[in-house]
């Protein structure tokens, strides 16, 4: 490549990427204080990407050694001016008086998260040394921090929206419904109200219990059924291994939908219905196909040398299951255990359409029951975030076990 | 310590048979290697005797125990495996004391037990590691301590030195026979690898596609083949065959150039011998007409190993020949030279390949 090519490489590469970031910042930030403050801000998004392709032009054309921090400082505020400039001096669409400290906070956050980003995406292209194994690096680190901060907003942001509307009362909610922020100087039991209320006037405490039951029920009863089953298609021969092992999945092609009105009936002619016996058996029913597969998979990966040295050492097949193969499968069953924990704490359909009293909903039921016209919205979202906690702290919980390489140093070197 | 019989054992998986009927008794305290090509049915024979594979037809007796019909478990019987199949997720005491724990040992004995197996095997610093942080070389020493700690009525042993380096492959071997004269136990063990069976055996059995065609001790083996199999299978390099005919008298032979090579060893009446063989160090080197018990060739390839010269020799109308000669032999590609067959090692077979001659 060319010095010429090099260079017009260098710019086109270094605006195009300071329009991408100082779209995304922009946006970002703008939407962050409008949530935060109640403002109603509307970022000027052009302007912001107009900022970003300055900055991005400013580092790419300055050697790697020149980049120190008082230097992307510089282009930090270069961009900022841009954006005032192009502006009229309301970046925000808010005149800069109006809650200057907030806007304040805001500008300089945006720019230093154009800059840091520009900075780490850029780093591999420098004045004059550009080629294709450069640019190639450049835009996989582009696309890694756009995909980052694209889940990160994904997941943050409808947590944030359901913490605060949930810890607010029902006359700053119908005041502003758009105003996400909160006065925590209003003290603790008024903050939490609707969770206190939550809990005492409409039965939550219960529907957490029913759903704990009803959860870790479905995780024993399907991998009592999985480990057998998965055990017997990954290691045994048998007549119709095959035919079993691929018919497994083939019954999570048949929609719950479809299933729901006949089991319906069935239930009703039982006396299944509002009874947690009944999802006892639909859960594991539902959960059972792919526990076993994702089982049968990793037992077949699992030398089966060590089975057998475990009978060899004197040990029957279901001690050496027991001893040796389950310790070593502690990733896979708690992936399982996870997944079928959360499919039946989340579970919505069966749940709605088997259960009419209230002494026997689940979370996802008692939800839905909040869902109408007289019940608050805070009430909705407190009881959305009393759904969400357990998952997530369990999932955190649940993750230092399934780590990798458990059967490290099992066989050959 | 027992001995173990095998009576027509035969094995079919799905319809391929994989052992044709094998008869065998390993004697109390011998060590018996199993040898043969991949595929050959070794290892499933050891997997046959071990239990982890069911016998198609047939019986095997530990000691005086039928145990045709026993699980691996029941079998009393220790094995070490090729890939060493260590127990990841416990430390090499744990390894060691695992077959232990089913026996309802004190703790006490266990300990005890273990201990004795780490010294017998050096493995006394290792003893908390868990597997990955051992080399190659520790682990196999770690699953040779676990088979011994319960006293098995025998050892098997499925290749186990196969995933070592060169270098510690020899000293493991060393290690294994010493283990052998130390425990004074009754030792099966599978090779492809003809130094360790030659090294190690007290008797070797060379399998071919699920049969068994020679049983013997390896020097028995090595200047008695029954067959042409064997023949070739022993040796490196291996045993040179020529196509021949019979001339006369009943011991000599004519090759495809009309030289006729006589044979000092018995021969078997009522043969017709159709190949000769005889192993790279007993044909002589000569100057190409010496004599009429001369072939006369031309080196095609020398291979230099310092000890030793092999020499390629080709022979119109007979094939090459590769000979042993001394590490400082000056024969150079492309001379003419003679080439000596000794007599009493001159093998031949027949036409079904048999050995027409008998122990010299």
């Amino acid at each position: 490549m060319t010095a010429t090519a090099g260079r017009v490489w260098c710019g086109a590469l270094g605006v195009v990427y300071g329009l991408v970031w100082g779209f995304v910042t922009g946006l970002i930030g703008g939407v962050a204080l409008a949530l935060a403050s109640g403002l109603a801000v509307r970022p000027s998004l052009d302007a912001a990407m107009l900022g970003g392709a300055a900055a991005g032009l400013a580092i790419v054309f300055r050697g790697p050694e020149g980049r120190s921090p008082p230097f992307l400082a510089a282009v930090g505020l270069l961009a900022l001016v841009v954006m005032i400039g192009l502006t009229g001096g309301a970046p925000l669409a808010l005149p800069l008086d109006q809650a200057p400290l907030s806007q304040t906070v805001t500008l300089l956050a945006i720019a230093a998260g154009l800059v840091v980003a520009l900075h780490q995406c850029l780093a591999p292209l420098t004045r004059g040394a550009v080629n294709r194994h450069r640019i190639e690096h450049a835009l996989i680190a582009l696309f890694r921090s756009l995909g980052f901060v694209l889940f990160t907003v994904i997941v943050v942001l409808p947590f944030y929206v359901m913490v605060m509307t949930s810890l607010k009362n029902q006359q700053l909610l119908l005041a502003n419904p758009l105003d996400y922020s909160i006065d925590l100087s209003i003290g603790a039991a008024e903050l939490f109200r609707s969770y206190v209320e939550l809990f005492t006037d409409y039965r939550f405490g219960q529907f957490l219990l029913t759903s704990t039951i009803v959860s870790v029920g479905t995780v024993l009863i399907t991998l009592a059924f999985a480990v057998p089953g998965a055990y017997a298609v990954a290691r045994m021969r048998f007549r119709g291994r095959a035919l079993t092992a691929r018919g497994i999945l083939l019954i999570y092609m048949v929609p719950a939908i479809v299933l729901v009105v006949p089991l319906f009936a069935v239930f009703s002619q039982l006396g299944l219905r509002n009874s947690l016996i009944g999802l006892l058996i639909v859960y594991p029913a539902t959960t059972l196909p792919v526990a076993l597969y994702m089982l049968q998979g990793y037992f077949r990966g699992l030398p089966f040398e060590l089975e057998e040295a475990g009978q060899m050492d004197g040990y029957s097949r279901p001690a050496v299951i027991w001893r040796i193969t389950l310790p070593l499968s502690l990733p896979a069953l708690a992936t399982v255990a996870l997944y079928v924990f959360m499919i039946a704490w989340n579970e919505f359909l069966f749940a709605f359409m088997f259960l009419d009293d209230v002494d026997s909903f689940t979370l996802s039921r008692g939800l839905v029951s909040l869902n109408s016209s007289e019940v608050p919205r805070q009430h909705l979202m407190a009881g959305a975030v009393v759904a969400t906690l357990p998952v997530l702290v369990i999932f955190l919980w649940a993750e230092r076990f399934l780590v990798k390489g458990l059967t490290a140093g099992s066989v050959k070197g | 310590m027992a001995s173990i019989t095998l009576r027509d054992l035969h094995k079919t998986f799905d319809t391929q048979p994989v052992i044709r009927g094998v008869d065998l008794t390993i004697a109390d305290r011998e060590f018996v290697v199993f040898v043969g090509p991949s595929g050959c049915g070794k290892s499933t024979m050891l997997r046959l005797i071990a239990g982890l594979e069911e016998a198609s037809a047939g019986s095997i007796v530990v000691g005086d125990r039928d145990v045709t019909g026993l699980p691996a478990a029941e079998r009393g019987l220790a094995m070490v495996f090729q890939s060493y199949a260590l127990y990841p997720h416990k430390t090499v005491a744990e390894n060691i004391a695992f077959p232990l724990k089913v026996t309802r040992k004190s703790q006490a004995e266990v300990d005890a037990a273990v201990q004795r197996a780490a010294d017998v095997l050096r493995l006394g610093e290792l003893l908390h590691r868990r597997p990955k942080a051992l080399s190659g070389g520790q682990r196999q020493r770690v699953a040779i301590g676990r088979s011994i700690v319960r006293d098995p009525a025998a050892f098997l042993f499925d290749e186990p030195l196969s995933n070592l380096d060169a270098a510690l492959r020899v000293q493991m071997r060393v290690e294994i026979a010493r283990l052998h004269r130390s425990l004074n136990a009754t030792m099966i063990y599978v090779t492809h690898d003809q130094v360790e069976a030659m090294t190690l055996a007290d008797r070797i059995v060379v399998f071919s596609a699920g049969r068994v065609e020679q049983v013997g001790p390896p020097l028995e083996l090595y200047r008695s083949p029954a067959n042409l199999f064997v023949a070739t299978f022993l040796g490196s390099p291996q045993m040179n065959i020529l196509d021949c005919r019979p001339a006369d008298g009943a011991s000599s032979v004519a090759l495809g150039n009309g030289a006729v090579v006589s044979t000092a060893r018995p021969t078997v009446t009522g043969t017709e011998p159709a190949r000769l063989g005889i192993r790279p160090e007993h044909v002589d080197l000569a100057g190409p007409d010496e004599g009429p018990d001369v072939v006369a060739g031309v080196v095609g390839v020398a291979e230099r190993l310092g000890s030793d010269t092999f020499l390629h020799v080709d022979i119109d109308a007979v094939g090459t020949v590769v000979l042993r000669a001394d590490g400082d032999c000056a024969a150079a590609e492309g001379a003419r030279v003679g080439l000596r067959f000794r007599p009493p090692q001159v093998h031949l077979f027949d036409a079904d390949e048999r050995a027409v001659t008998a122990v010299a």
